[in-house]
């Protein structure tokens, strides 16, 4: 379903500009954090030894942080929903949600590291480490820069025409939201599971 | 079911595979088996966020779905390269 959008610049793609955009920009980030993965894949492939899953990082804490984030997807997906039914309110109300799930995220990340900082795990402290604080630090800040896209586009549902002239802007939000979703469902079992 | 039936549905459906994949991690079972098995949920996963939340289910248009695609082959080469790690060093 796409919401109800006057955005209706089409390119000769068929596409609308804005999303032909943000798909063009996810797949920037794709190559981004596939550089970044594969860098880790390579390293640990040339290690003869690798922490065991569980042995340095918390099984759960991270799974608490992937229900969080998926939970965050769907509040996502229901303020996109909620643009089609012209809700201002429960866009209003699925953006907050979104919003403070990811801040949720973002607070039970930074317990973690405050855990591994005090048992003396930096990044430099080796290989592993690395790697660790690279991918979430880098993932945290797409999270950070997700919440603070959806800040603004809160703060535009405030103006009166938003439905009207603003309302896909919800809808690419959540394209950049979901992708950064994406990436976490492959974080998390590649650093803490497997 | 309307939308937002839909995307509640969705959501249980990746929570409970969050569970099996967390579980799958404490299984006695060979390291390869886990990987492929945690990785093969955590696509599934992927795919229904893909599919529903990001609309690719309704989208007909080929530029998106090769953008789409992509980290899909990309979490089949880490795969490959995690299960051939000790083989490539011996």
């Amino acid at each position: 379903m796409y919401p109800a959008s006057t955005h209706t610049e089409v390119t000769s793609t068929g596409i609308p500009s804005g999303k032909l955009g943000m798909w063009l920009f996810l797949a920037s980030e794709v190559m981004f954090f596939s550089g970044l993965i594969g860098a880790y894949i390579v390293l640990r492939a040339s290690l003869p030894t690798w922490p065991h899953p569980g042995e340095d990082l918390s099984i759960p804490l991270a799974a608490l942080n992937t229900f969080i984030l998926l939970s965050s997807s769907m509040t996502m997906a229901l303020a996109v929903a909620s643009v089609a039914y012209a809700d201002i309110k429960k866009i209003r109300l699925f953006l907050i949600l979104t919003i403070v799930l990811g801040s949720a995220f973002l607070c039970v990340k930074g317990y973690e590291y405050s855990i591994k900082f005090a048992h003396g795990h930096f990044p430099g402290t080796s290989i592993f480490w690395d790697c660790y604080f690279t991918l979430t630090g880098f993932h945290g800040i797409h999270v950070l820069a997700g919440i603070i896209t959806n800040l603004w586009v809160l703060g535009l549902t405030f103006r009166g025409d938003f439905l009207q002239r603003k309302g896909h802007l919800v809808d690419l939000s959540g394209l950049y939201w979901h992708f950064v979703d994406l990436v976490w469902i492959f974080l998390f079992p590649l650093l803490y599971l497997i | 079911m309307t939308s937002y039936g839909k995307y509640l549905l969705i959501w249980v459906w990746l929570i409970a595979l969050l569970a099996a994949g967390t579980y799958t991690s404490s299984l006695p079972i060979s390291k390869t088996q886990a990987v492929l098995l945690i990785l093969f949920i955590s696509l599934i996963k992927a795919g229904l966020v893909c599919l529903f939340y990001m609309h690719l289910k309704s989208e007909r248009l080929v530029p998106i779905w090769v953008v789409a695609i992509f980290p899909f082959v990309l979490i089949g080469l880490a795969a490959l390269l995690v299960l051939l790690g000790p083989y490539l060093l011996s």
